[in-house]
């Protein structure tokens, strides 16, 4: 299915010569307000051949997100970065969403709607990250300017036609590799619920969460799981407030006969094995079933944050896909072709100023690595290791994909 | 040459030694050999022959292990997922994993029956297996140097059912006792395997300076509990530094709340206090690959990588820590005012006052590679940086 590439048009471009600066953009879909201010900009949007609606199109699901980034605490002289239970920076981002929402519907498009604050006033380096951050998980944010950049730009103000630019770089970025979108998630962790209901707001925030602990995980809807539901994967998390249906039961437990690890709660009831002794965990029991292993958390879940964590310790840094260094706040979101040829890392750095020399191990048997910005190729050294390549940057942006060819990555 | 001093000798000797003045106390502090050996390299080849002479120089590892539990402590300072430049953590500020195995494996051989590896990692509660994979390390690479090598996170309380209180012998400086993990307590041996290199706080950081990182965040962190110890530990150790809280009033407060609130003052006299409480046997600051400027990547200094190529080792820390500081090209006599203590009280000035040994190198016999021949001039680098405008901090996240 085609991606658009949809913007919300300002309100205050009533002077349809602004669609000029869409010229030569992937932007090819304009919802613009019904006020009769308008009409003009409507009609000659239409006659450009833009498609124009106040609505998303059929087969687009519509999202409210967050303004994607690390999360500035309120109040005081300074801006300072919200941080989260570790001290770690907060970040804010729609990834996880983008990728529920396509899990749950596969034939959906999705749209991010998540408008700058406001009197927010973003830098280009804030856009890329509201653009990438949708993307690269294969959906789509709403471009949305904030009220300052969209009135320099009717004035015609250099810097604000300097961000524009950017803007335009990055969201053609990503059109042009429309079929970046068909690449699977490589993932170490199954995420197994109905993420709905009772189980709506922890298996959501789990998502979330895990994605900021570095653990890459596969979406996997309880009523969809087949054979190929867990190929691949080294644990499930299955946290829901109701012990699964027999099936399931008996596919999660093959798995974990098999050699895979299952990550779960009281409520999964029983638990066909003793605890074992050794490798005593704070918070979880261990039960040893056939080649695999079951961690039963001691209490019902109710900290998606700790869960997101334990997950990570409980599986092992040893399997990480990703590691980064010097990176601060970032994020990853690792891909493979439907043939396997190909993998892609998309490299989300949240600050809003990018890293220098930073680094990433991306774990997997790699021939060649082709990096990109938003703005072209990118020059990186690269350094071969055990089952893995890392990838040395220089000082980039908030965003990096990796095109690493010739995988033979055994995770995927 | 006394090997071991047990725990009741050193209380006894340093009680002794506070009888009389600081002067007569650093007169009197002990003196024991130092030996120094060349390694350019970490490959084992080189580095287990020169780490054996050492000990070897020393006296053979076997009277002091054989038989015994060892706690190493190592120096995984700040966190795994920051570098200089594109540098492996372990070639600029991480003791290298293969000094901590050479260790391992040559106290394995001279009959240790345990040992076990001890690091108080940055803000976590993970085991120091899963923390250092995040550095890139291969645990098993340490873990199966020797049989019953282990590991312990001493960053809170640990596998143990209650903290541990080691008592400063002399009274302590700021803090009269500590409470550790048990790790600290549960050993017959105890050896700080650090790295050499300048601290923008100590203006060191040797075999003396590592043990800052015995104390667990959970009662002297940042986010340790008022009345308890945290669960879990989050982030530095603030309260130290800055002294603007006590620790949990489960443990010992502070001697004197209204002594300076600088942490210049405060931690060269804190790691005295620890290194009082929790003796030192086997002192090894290792440096065949290190760094210049500071002792971490979040220092705000012109930061190199360098390669001294050498280890250095002794049975007395202050002793090994001042043959280090000569290493360095460094006075280890120097006090507040002269490099590297330029802004900071000397640590090893402090120890040789409490009566922990000195570091007068007249009486310090070393054994091994001359110091002339060793030395690595951090003064000079040092030196020429200050008089350099400092760079630019970049970006590390």
């Amino acid at each position: 299915m085609a991606e658009w590439t949809p913007m919300r048009w300002p309100d205050q471009w009533t002077d349809p010569s602004a669609l000029d600066l869409l010229h030569a953009t992937a932007i090819d879909y304009l919802l613009i307000g019904k006020a009769e201010t308008l009409a003009a900009v409507r009609a000659r949007a239409q006659q450009a051949g833009l498609h124009v609606a106040d609505a998303a199109p059929p087969r687009v699901t519509r999202v409210k997100g967050e303004w994607p980034g690390v999360k500035m605490a309120r109040g005081g002289g300074r801006a300072q970065a919200s941080a989260g239970p570790t001290g770690v920076p907060w970040v804010d981002s729609n990834g996880w969403l983008v990728r529920l929402e396509r899990a749950l519907d596969p034939q959906s498009s999705i749209w991010v709607d998540a408008p700058p604050a406001e009197n927010a006033r973003l830098a280009a380096g804030s856009y890329l990250s509201a653009i990438a951050d949708s993307a690269s998980r294969g959906g789509r944010w709403i471009l949305s300017l904030d009220g300052q950049l969209a009135a320099g730009l009717a004035a015609r103000n250099p810097q604000a036609l300097d961000t524009w630019k950017k803007i335009a770089a990055a969201a053609g970025f990503f059109a042009a590799r429309d079929n970046w979108r068909e690449y699977r998630a490589v993932g170490l962790v199954g995420v197994v619920s109905d993420f709905a209901g009772e189980n709506e707001f922890f298996s959501r925030e789990l998502l979330n969460l895990l994605d900021r602990a570095g653990q890459h995980y596969r979406i996997v809807p309880k009523g969809r799981v087949t054979e190929a539901s867990f190929a691949s994967l080294r644990a499930l998390i299955y946290s829901d407030a109701e012990a699964p249906a027999p099936a399931l039961r008996k596919q999660v437990l093959g798995f974990v006969e098999g050699g895979g690890i299952l990550i779960t709660g009281p409520k999964w009831g029983q638990v066909p094995s003793a605890p074992a002794k050794a490798d005593e965990h704070p918070r979880y029991s261990w039960h040893a079933l056939g080649k695999g292993r079951i961690a039963v958390a001691h209490e019902d879940p109710d900290d998606p944050y700790q869960w997101a964590n334990d997950s990570v310790v409980l599986v092992s840094h040893r399997y990480d896909l990703v590691r980064f260094w010097n990176c601060g706040a970032a994020g990853s979101y690792y891909t493979m072709a439907p043939d396997r040829k190909q993998a892609v890392v998309h490299l989300l750095f949240y600050a809003n100023r990018g890293p220098d020399q930073a680094s990433v191990r991306i774990a997997g048997r790699f021939r060649a690595v082709r990096a990109w910005t938003v703005d072209g190729p990118l020059k990186v050294a690269t350094e071969s290791q055990k089952d893995a390549i890392e990838v040395h940057l220089p000082q980039v942006g908030q965003y990096v994909a990796l095109e690493l060819t010739n995988g033979m990555d055994s995770n995927a | 040459m006394e090997w071991i001093q047990t725990r009741r000798e050193w209380l006894s000797t340093a009680a002794a030694a506070l009888a009389g003045s600081a002067l007569s106390r650093a007169a009197a502090a002990p003196a024991s050999r130092v030996a120094i050996a060349r390694c350019k390299t970490y490959n084992s080849a080189e580095l287990l022959p020169a780490m054996q002479k050492l000990f070897d120089q020393l006296g053979g590892l076997e009277r002091l292990v054989k038989g015994k539990t060892v706690a190493c402590k190592i120096n995984l300072t700040g966190s795994p997922t920051y570098r200089i430049g594109y540098l492996p953590l372990e070639d600029t500020h991480y003791t290298h994993p293969q000094v901590i195995a050479a260790a391992a494996h040559l106290m394995a051989k001279a009959g240790a029956r345990r040992i076990r590896i001890l690091e108080s990692a940055w803000s976590t509660a993970d085991p120091v297996e899963e923390y250092v994979l995040r550095a890139n390390w291969e645990p098993r690479d340490i873990l199966g140097a020797a049989p019953n090598v282990e590991f312990e996170n001493t960053n809170y309380l640990g596998k143990a059912k209650k903290y541990s209180r080691l008592t400063v012998p002399f009274g302590g400086y700021i803090f009269p006792a500590f409470d550790l993990n048990h790790s600290y307590e549960d050993c017959d041996v105890f050896v700080s395997i650090a790295k050499m290199k300048e601290h923008a706080t100590a203006g060191v950081t040797l075999s003396m300076k590592n043990c800052f990182g015995m104390t667990p965040c959970t009662i002297y962190g940042t986010g340790a509990g008022v009345d308890e110890p945290s669960d879990v530990p989050k982030g530095g150790r603030t309260l130290v530094h800055a002294g603007n809280r006590q620790p949990s009033k489960s443990a010992p407060a502070e001697k004197d709340p209204k002594s300076p609130r600088v942490d210049t003052w405060r931690v060269p006299r804190t790691v005295v206090d620890l290194v009082a409480a929790r003796p030192i046997h086997l002192a090894i600051v290792e440096a065949v690959k290190t760094m210049t400027g500071g002792e971490g990547p979040w220092i705000r200094e012109d930061l190199q990588p360098a390669a001294p190529g050498v280890i250095v080792a002794g049975l007395n820390p202050v002793n090994t820590d001042a043959v280090c500081m000569s290493v360095m090209g460094f006075d280890p006599l120097a006090d507040r005012g002269t490099p590297p203590f330029e802004r900071c009280d000397s640590t090893l000035k402090l120890a040789e006052e409490a009566g922990l040994g000195t570091r007068d190198l007249r009486r310090i016999e070393v054994i091994g590679t001359r110091i002339a021949e060793a030395r690595y001039d951090f003064a000079g680098i040092r030196e020429r940086r200050h008089k350099a405008p400092v760079p630019p901090m970049g970006i590390r996240g």
